[in-house]
């Protein structure tokens, strides 16, 4: 009853391609974000900050880099941490060899670092396709891992090869404890999403989607395929190149290629999968999920006094069970699922 | 039918060969169309008509001949410039975009009238606004021509056949082009679906004076709308003319019904 469309009259084009066009959507989302910005930085410990809200923020970020390429553009990547490992790295190194480079600029730049390594990796996507593509993109994630362990430069000749991350500094601002990081993240992540929104509702959006769908008739149309699948490339590494850099530098707090390995690529595609394949929404509950899991899971072994160790291979089997789950039964995921509970919603208490 | 004035030739293909490997689809097929007209192309199966089209449009580049489209004379075309230079068409199996709205299927149609960069689009500011709401009074006029209002939001995967083909030509026409090339668009409709879209077509026709170029099986309508008829066959061309001339075109009676 509460959530009803009637009386809601759009009398602009303007009003009808809001990103939410029911009222109630816009308050519910001006809610989420007072509590993001102001109820939880308030009440969360930092234990959950720094385990559960900056990973998921982060990994939704990057979800949303890998839902834009293979969800909306339909070119199937699995090189994603690849890209966030030249984000963060060029990053590092920006800060690094730049006095006085500001952070945030840093992390933009480490973003176009990553985007440019995305076209040119993105380049075979002109020929190949599905499989086949996949499995260049695999060469991505080993190449660019490879080069960073094996280049001396690119690491700063530390030794290790695990480099601890710059203080991050905005106008003088110090972002140290779990809390401010987290706020960092959140408005970097909320402005990188409202821009992911806008794409897709434009023309770009529905240049990557044509190509998608049929890229015969998107080109008799006008589209040049070309130039949309490397635009595709493009902004999605530019997304998992910030996701990257947010990664080493408010999660980790070091900067190391092994902490970009094919196990997080694979997750991002988890993400995608299980929240919603070409879903804006689906990237954050996909990343949500596949986050809280791990945590719900652990919670559950400790009640039932099951030895701990069972919880990491309790995990990868749950894993298992729901990609299959979702691969049969709801392809477009938990996005899908979402928007029929919101269908069901506007006509509840009457089935018609 | 109303006064039209049928105009110069717009488009003229000249001795056009193509071939795949060893196989001839089309051997030096030569024929013009004027500004405004509705043109047919027809022939028995495999006669080489889509080949045509997609010759057309720059899908198939002909291993000879010249396609001269307002007076630019070219080898072959890339489909980019032939879209850039008005020439807009349907597939003969539904070629939508499955995933996306009817509105958002049409607005591809606009995408060669939008010029923002993509970082306009995802900062939704200034040009690119303005152009998404330009564009969008455009297709909604374009939606009212072809009566898709109910079903402007509806992801086209859902809907019947015979809507696909609408909204297909609602989206070649999102272009404005000045030439439109239509394949099969009554194919497997029934009698009714088949008089709206005759209607839409040489409305088309009419209110914006498009040229039409059009592929059809069912003989009835060839004969009813087209202004001049060409007869494909083994990719050879056996007729041209007005639809009377080519009824009783002895090649074109014997391609269709065999020697007698």
């Amino acid at each position: 009853m509460i959530y009803r469309e009637a009386g809601q009259f759009k009398t602009s084009y303007e009003k009808d391609s809001q990103i939410f066009p029911i009222a109630q959507d816009r308050y519910a989302v001006v809610a989420l974000l007072l509590i993001a910005f102001v109820a939880v930085p308030l009440m969360a410990t930092p234990y959950v900050f720094s385990a559960i809200l900056i990973p998921f923020l982060i990994f939704a970020l990057a979800t949303l880099g890998l839902n834009i390429l293979t969800g909306y553009a339909g070119q199937m990547s699995l090189g994603t941490a690849a890209f966030m490992a030249v984000g963060a790295f060029a990053s590092y190194n920006f800060m690094l060899r730049i006095e006085g480079m500001p952070v945030l600029v840093a992390f933009v730049l480490g973003g176009v670092c990553a985007a440019i390594v995305g076209i040119v990796f993105g380049l075979p996507s002109l020929r190949i396709r599905g499989f086949y593509l996949a499995a260049s993109t695999l060469a991505t994630q080993f190449f660019v891992v490879w080069c960073l362990t094996k280049v001396p430069w690119f690491t700063n000749n530390s030794s290790s090869g695990v480099i601890t991350a710059q203080q991050i500094e905005i106008l003088g601002f110090k972002f140290d404890t779990p809390q401010e990081k987290y706020l960092l993240v959140l408005a970097i992540v909320a402005i990188m999403a409202l821009m992911a929104k806008n794409m897709v509702r434009s023309t770009v959006g529905r240049s990557w989607m044509a190509v998608r769908d049929m890229d015969v008739a998107a080109e008799v149309i006008g589209f040049r395929i070309m130039r949309t699948k490397l635009t595709a490339f493009a902004v999605s590494s530019f997304y998992c190149g910030v996701a990257g850099a947010l990664y080493a530098y408010c999660y980790l707090g070091t900067v190391e290629p092994e902490a970009y390995n094919l196990d997080v690529s694979f997750r991002i595609l988890f993400m995608v999968i299980i929240g919603g394949v070409g879903s804006i929404l689906g990237s954050f509950l996909g990343a949500a999920f596949i986050v809280l899991l791990p945590v719900v899971l652990s919670v559950i072994v400790h009640y039932t006094g099951l030895p701990n160790s069972v919880t990491s291979n309790l995990e990868l089997m749950v894993f298992g069970a729901l990609i299959i789950f979702f691969l049969i039964v709801e392809p477009h995921g938990l996005a899908r699922l979402w928007q029929i509970g919101k269908e069901k919603l506007r006509l509840w208490p009457f089935p018609h | 039918m109303s006064e039209r004035k049928i105009g110069d030739v717009i488009l003229k293909v000249d001795n056009i060969s193509l071939r795949f490997g060893g196989v001839k689809a089309l051997t030096d097929i030569s024929f013009d169309v004027r500004e405004h007209e509705i043109r047919s192309i027809i022939g028995p199966n495999g006669a080489g008509k889509s080949s045509m089209l997609n010759v057309i449009n720059g899908v198939y580049h002909p291993q000879e001949g010249t396609v001269t489209f307002h007076g630019e004379v070219r080898r072959d075309m890339d489909t980019h410039q032939a879209a850039e230079h008005g020439i807009a068409r349907t597939f003969q199996n539904i070629a939508l975009f499955s995933g996306m709205s009817v509105l958002d299927n049409i607005m591809t149609g606009r995408n060669l009238k939008i010029k923002s960069s993509f970082v306009e689009q995802a900062l939704w500011f200034g040009r690119a606004r303005r152009e998404e709401m330009e564009n969008r009074r455009v297709v909604e006029e374009i939606i009212d021509f072809l009566q898709l209002q109910h079903v402007r939001k509806t992801p086209v995967a859902r809907l019947p056949y015979g809507i696909k083909k609408r909204v297909e030509l609602a989206r070649a026409l999102a272009a404005e082009p000045k030439m439109l090339l239509l394949d099969e668009p009554m194919a497997g409709m029934n009698v009714e679906e088949k008089q709206d879209m005759c209607r839409f077509v040489l409305d088309t026709n009419d209110q914006f004076g498009t040229t039409i170029v059009l592929i059809e099986h069912d003989m009835g309508v060839v004969m009813d709308i087209s202004d001049r008829v060409v007869v494909l066959d083994y990719g050879k061309k056996i007729g041209d003319g007005a639809p009377d001339e080519v009824r009783n075109n002895p090649d074109v009676i014997k391609a269709y019904l065999g020697a007698h």
